[in-house]
């Protein structure tokens, strides 16, 4: 029996040592090492040798299939035109620098591919823009004590006799009798994303910041239609399970006007340190005012409408619970801070 | 505005079982907004948000009024108390102890008592603990009255030491500019002109009204009889005042949100009442009162139909009429058509239909109204919108390695360049600007970094604003980024991947421009359009910048499609040695027009003076013979040698 297993490997050598390609050391692991090859034959045999042989030939059997499984090995590695060297597949990979969207642009994204499934247009209006488009057409007289709500820049440009002074628009409000202006005959279904400036700084304030403004103006439209959208936007932006409030509110350019909460995550409505009772508010809204709707040059006798105007980053801390402590950071230049959004 | 309410005071005039919790809960849901619920000692104190239409219930008395219209529909039994005076008050036009001249356009209601022989001290402890609930102060019995009953009521009072009122006569005028009044609280103004303010008979001026007494004519601890004074103003002009001066008192605060000339009366009353009980005075038995135009019941005509309409929900008339009821409104039907008639402390912010419609919705509880999207057509698209064509910008820029940015349009004026829109009104000098170049925020930005010694890329889209003689500026959005320890040509391919991705034809220009170094910033350039910058600067970070609206408009050129060549090309490199100056870029560019049989170049090498090129010869009828690659090698070589004084290295 040894003499046996001796010869079969010194064939096997031979044979792998002649061996072109590695199909036929395939092969030839086939014929020596596979489930009928002739070492494996030999395994089967074992059980026929005499007990006190059979360890001795159980050792040398196995030594036998090690060294050619390491002899093919070899080969193998040896063989073909790619000359194949040892290679580490876990060596660590070289990644091209890592680039990354900012959170506003993430949230506007986001914000207005939902309003774009429901049928709104998406437009732009004027950042820096006339006082009448940021207030007087919007039901507020020059002297109206409603304008201390906006706390607004003002720049140092003669005042147009027709558009009064030049703003820093303060919402994104000013745009509402622009798109009227612009479409002309309802229906009218407008968001727009911009930004504005008020004289603030704080942690929960920045001097600029992003509104997004809903405008929906046609016939029948109702506060029941409001609620619908706002719900509509809530479940797809904020998730399923979170629901939205009106409470009554006061603005110029809406009647009835409301503030609209929505329930907060964290106590799931219950009531918690971080929101009112459990909600937290999102922002204003309302029917557009028989009076703007003049200023937009649309019959009010025939068309209704309502209007939002909300907080981007504000919506979006809201969602994500990305809990930033100062809202500030978001201008911030850091590298550490902007790859993190 | 916020107001505090404790709940002890609430209860004086407002009869409910319903807890601090719910008053806070129901009333903020159908009417004012209730912010914070402060336990203290055995009370509770509310923070209430008073909306500027509704001034009526900015008052202990107007919060029980909504509260006692809100909380029957939430099925809480509420009722009012109705405001108890003693009996003995006889108003008249006119009076001995005051001769009053009135502009009937700046007051519309004038009420004033004389109250004889008072004693003044600290008020009793009650009203005290009530006025440091609220925030308030307690100075002396006469001071604490005209808050307390400000509060109460929301009509602002004031109170003049009748003994310095010369010769007992008033004239309430317009100023003049240039008048100067020294107020109670010591401070001095020069008035604008058009303020309110009363003269008395010495021709001194004694009350800036509606804004602050006068100190000449101020109640003292001296005081023996007090002019007791109750009005409403015209609120544009008190607004205009407070404004202009800077002095925004509770009062004005008020008066500004045009006051119910009507609420004058109980006010008066009550403050009588307080002064006989608390500073032991006499109060004269006539009251003047000019009141030239009593409140006539205001009438808004409506229909069903239309509150239905503007709801989206059938409401019945049942629970209209018992919504506006509760509020104090009566109504007349007459099949659809509805009038409501409005009470006065509502008169001034019901004005039109879509009013009344929010108090029933309000009252009925936005709550129970349905949830539905609207039906209809919808809207034209617009025609060449910029937003998805800026997103794409950011998200090419971004998977090459850009981290995007948002930083300030509002910068100093050294971020700036010359005749950038100033702010008349900024928050700092460092805001005091709008930008109209954004190269100066992104060296700031990359600057910020500096301390990391990892190279990056910074971008970011924003408007800047050019300044327009006469007319809104205008707004041009910008794609700008910064690269910090990049290699100039990483960089510049990253640019130029990204305007080949949107398929925009460019070429480049070298200009010079202050900011960058020398020889050192490029034009780039579709057709004969700028289209932007790109170059490394004098701090060696290499920025560029973009007009996003002209890459849209020149760019996603459509090729025509064009048959892949079936012969394939012969490939070969050639190296030159050139001289020191030698700008690559436009050797390349005309080898590649020698002959329309190059189909590519690339530079594959370089090494000090040394150039490798890689061209591609290819036809596409046939296969290049040997013979023909060489006499257009041949071309390749002489050109470039006779044009660029290269020479070839073998």
């Amino acid at each position: 029996m040894r003499e046996e297993i001796i010869s079969l490997k010194n064939e096997a050598i031979a044979q792998v040592m002649d061996a072109g390609s590695s199909n036929e050391l395939e092969e030839l692991k086939i014929i020596y090492l596979g489930r009928n090859g002739k070492l494996t034959t030999l395994i089967k045999k074992l059980k026929d040798i005499p007990a006190a042989d059979r360890k001795e030939i159980g050792i040398l059997i196995n030594e036998t299939k090690n060294s050619l499984t390491e002899i093919i090995t070899s080969k193998k590695n040896k063989l073909s035109s790619s000359a194949r060297e040892w290679f580490d597949p876990t060596i660590p990979s070289i990644m091209p620098p890592m680039g990354n969207l900012h959170l506003v642009t993430k949230a506007i994204k986001e914000i207005s591919s939902i309003f774009e499934k429901i049928g709104f247009v998406r437009v732009r209006y004027p950042e820096v823009e006339w006082d009448y488009f940021a207030f007087e057409a919007l039901n507020m007289p020059k002297t109206h004590p409603a304008r201390d709500e906006w706390e607004t820049f003002f720049v140092d440009q003669k005042p147009n006799d027709k558009y009064g002074q030049v703003v820093l628009t303060p919402h994104t409000s000013s745009g509402q009798v622009r798109e009227m202006l612009r479409v002309k005959n309802p229906p009218i279904r407008m968001i727009n994303i911009a930004k504005c400036y008020r004289r603030q700084s704080d942690i929960s304030h920045v001097s600029m910041f992003h509104q997004f403004e809903g405008l929906v103006i046609d016939k029948d439209i109702s506060i029941v239609n409001l609620k619908g959208t706002l719900d509509y936007f809530a479940r797809n932006f904020f998730g399923k399970e979170r629901k939205t409030r009106l409470r009554p509110y006061d603005f110029r350019f809406t009647e009835p006007s409301f503030e609209v909460d929505i329930s907060c995550d964290i106590c799931n409505g219950k009531g918690c340190k971080l929101c009112k009772e459990g909600w937290l508010e999102l922002g204003g809204a309302g029917m557009v005012h028989p009076n703007v709707l003049k200023a937009g040059k649309i019959d009010s006798n025939k068309y209704s409408g309502f209007a939002f105007g909300w907080g981007v980053e504000r919506a979006y801390m809201m969602k994500s619970g990305i809990k930033i402590p100062d809202i500030r950071y978001l201008y911030s230049s850091d590298i550490n801070i902007l790859k993190q959004y | 505005m916020d107001i505090f309410i404790p709940n002890s005071w609430l209860k004086d005039f407002l009869e409910t079982n319903a807890s601090p919790k719910d008053i806070a809960r129901y009333l903020s849901l159908s009417g004012p907004s209730v912010e914070k619920v402060i336990k203290e000692n055995n009370d509770y104190i509310y923070k209430v948000e008073i909306t500027t239409n509704r001034v009526d219930s900015a008052s202990v008395y107007g919060f029980a009024r909504e509260a006692s219209a809100i909380l029957p529909r939430f099925g809480i039994k509420s009722k009012l108390k109705p405001l108890k005076f003693s009996s003995k008050y006889n108003f008249f036009d006119k009076v001995k102890y005051l001769d009053v001249s009135l502009d009937t356009k700046l007051c519309t209601r004038f009420t004033a008592v004389l109250i004889k022989n008072v004693t003044i001290k600290d008020s009793p402890e009650h009203i005290k603990d009530r006025l440091i609930k609220i925030g308030l102060r307690p100075i002396n019995n006469v001071v604490d009255i005209s808050n307390y009953i400000m509060h109460e009521l929301g009509q602002p009072l004031h109170t003049f030491d009748y003994d310095k009122i010369g010769k007992s006569k008033m004239i309430l005028r317009e100023s003049k500019k240039g008048e100067e009044i020294t107020t109670l609280d010591r401070k001095h103004f020069v008035l604008p002109g058009g303020d309110i303010v009363i003269e008395d008979g010495d021709g001194k001026i004694i009350d800036l009204c509606g804004i602050m007494g006068g100190k000449n004519s101020m109640v003292t601890e001296n005081t023996k009889n007090v002019l007791l004074f109750v009005q409403t103003y015209n609120p544009q002009r008190i607004r205009r005042t407070s404004m202009t001066l800077a002095q925004r008192s509770e009062a004005s605060i008020l008066f500004e949100k045009d006051l119910d000339e009507e609420n004058v009366e109980p006010a008066i009353k009550r403050s009588i009442d307080l002064f006989e009980k608390i500073t032991k005075g006499k109060a004269e038995n006539l009251i003047l009162d000019i009141y030239p135009k009593p409140y006539k019941t205001k009438i808004i005509k409506t229909s069903l139909s239309f509150i239905n309409k503007l709801i989206g929900e059938s409401i019945s008339k049942e629970d209209v009429a018992s919504s506006l009821k509760l509020l104090g409104f009566s109504l007349k039907w007459n099949k659809d058509a509805l009038e409501v008639s409005i009470p006065s402390f509502r008169s001034k912010d019901i004005n039109i239909p879509e009013d009344i419609v929010e108090e029933i919705a309000r009252i009925y509880g936005y709550h129970n109204l349905k949830s539905e999207l609207m039906n209809g057509k919808l809207p034209e698209k617009l025609l060449n919108p910029p937003f998805e064509f800026e997103e794409n910008l950011k998200n090419i820029l971004s998977i090459l390695g850009g981290i995007e940015i948002y930083t300030y349009s509002l910068v100093a004026e050294s971020l700036t360049n010359e005749h950038s829109l100033k702010l008349l009104n900024p928050l700092g000098k460092d805001t005091e600007y709008l930008r109209n170049t954004m190269i100066y925020s992104l060296i700031n930005a990359a600057d910020a970094n500096n301390s990391d010694d990892e190279s990056f890329h910074l971008f970011e889209i924003a408007n800047i604003y050019i300044t327009k003689k006469n007319d809104l500026p205008e707004e041009r959005m910008m794609l700008s980024g910064i690269f910090s320890k990049y290699q100039y040509v990483k960089a510049k391919g990253i640019i130029e991947t990204l305007l080949k991705k949107i398929r925009i034809p460019y070429s480049f220009e070298i200009e010079d421009k202050k900011e960058f170094l020398p020889n050192n910033r490029l034009v780039i350039k579709t057709g004969s359009n700028e289209i932007g910058e790109f170059g490394t600067l004098e701090n060696g970070n290499i920025y560029y910048e973009l007009n996003t609206s002209l890459l849209q408009k020149y760019g996603n050129i459509i090729k025509p499609f064009v048959t892949p060549f079936k012969y394939p090309a012969q490939i070969e490199d050639i190296s030159f040695i050139f001289p020191e100056r030698t700008k690559i870029g436009d050797v390349m560019e005309s080898i590649k027009k020698l002959d329309s049989q190059i189909s590519r170049i690339e530079l594959i090498d370089m090494f000090e003076k040394s150039y490798t090129f890689r061209i591609w010869y290819q036809n596409k009828s046939k296969t290049l013979s040997n013979i023909e690659v060489e006499n257009i090698r041949k071309n390749i070589i002489s050109k470039t040698m006779s044009a660029f004084g290269a020479s070839v290295k073998n």
